[in-house]
């Protein structure tokens, strides 16, 4: 994959989500950049290391998570190109949840040094990245209200459309279907319930008409009723620079 | 390890278990089908849509037991 390639998606969405100008976005293009891949289900940083760069997701699927002491596993939040999940290491030292890849994946990492220097040479790139952490927590607001009060197919619903809106700015969306590639027990880990739990719920959505689930594809079957079900308001995710 | 499956059954209705899932031990697979059945249970029976949940479990294709939950409502 060509280095310019790497940076594809992210130029992509700040544009859309941040109104990025030409010459700034010539700044992020000309970081250096080192390219990694990794497999899937295959940690990235975990839980108590100390980072020394932040990773781009240029292709593949990412989750941040975190596991307590019985083995139990809460998936965060799901990442997709054009996404640095852990950008905030750059000021928060060691890592208090683990990043790992949940497909096979290519990163480029960028070294906390560069992206320093950046952010002190260009305060317009700064506030941007600043802007993308603040997006963050945004999202995970909103998980903490899914997992807390939405019954669960509301929840797969919501997770479902989270998931298609941020892949539909990078582009990545075929129609009526985009890639979810959890399996059951992910999906359970997203939405605070049992594998057993998350595969009725799958079943339950196709069922009634309103989605399907194969092999880490969803193909929205009937829209209006996904986004009644899902509860979904997208301004949590400010994908806009006015928002 | 072995393999365990999870059917559902909601008010006689079934949700059978394709995949299943491999779990250490029988008493994991307990804690799976009583964690599964209440929490299915929490949804069934605040939406209405059951009044009883059972999680049917068999290991190794072979019965290993049944969580049964009720709904019971007693109103003066």
């Amino acid at each position: 994959m060509a280095t310019d390639a790497i940076r594809a998606a992210l130029i992509k969405r700040l544009r859309t989500s941040s109104g990025i100008s030409d010459e700034d976005a010539g700044e992020i293009e000309a970081l250096p950049i080192a390219v990694r891949h990794f497999p899937a289900e295959k940690p990235v940083v975990r839980d108590g290391e100390r980072a020394t760069d932040c990773c781009l997701i240029a292709e593949g699927f990412c989750a941040r998570s975190k596991t307590i002491p019985n083995g139990k596993r809460q998936i965060l939040s799901i990442h997709i190109p054009g996404e640095i999940p852990d950008l905030m290491s750059l000021f928060l030292h060691v890592m208090d949840h683990d990043l790992s890849t949940l497909t096979p994946a290519t990163l480029g990492f960028i070294s906390h040094d560069t992206l320093r220097s950046l952010h002190r040479r260009n305060p317009n790139v700064a506030e941007m990245f600043w802007r993308d952490t603040l997006v963050d927590a945004a999202m995970f607001r909103e998980w903490i209200v899914n997992v807390g009060q939405r019954p669960a197919p509301a929840r797969l619903a919501h997770v479902m459309v989270e998931l298609r809106e941020r892949l539909k700015l990078i582009g990545q969306i075929d129609g009526t279907s985009f890639d979810m590639p959890l399996t059951q027990e992910q999906i359970g880990e997203a939405l605070g319930i049992t594998a057993v739990h998350a595969n009725r719920v799958i079943k339950q959505l196709r069922l009634e008409g309103i989605v399907e689930l194969q092999r880490g594809r969803v193909t929205v079957l009937d829209d209006r009723k996904l986004l009644e079900l899902a509860d979904f308001d997208g301004r949590y995710l400010h994908q806009s620079p006015v928002l | 390890m072995p393999r365990f499956h999870f059917d559902v059954h909601e008010n006689g209705r079934v949700i059978p278990d394709e995949d299943g899932q491999e779990l250490a031990n029988q008493n994991d697979a307990r804690k799976e089908a009583v964690m599964s059945g209440a929490s299915i249970a929490r949804d069934a029976f605040v939406s209405g849509s059951a009044r009883q949940v059972v999680v049917d479990v068999r290991e190794d294709g072979a019965p290993f037991l049944k969580v049964s939950i009720t709904l019971e409502v007693d109103e003066t």
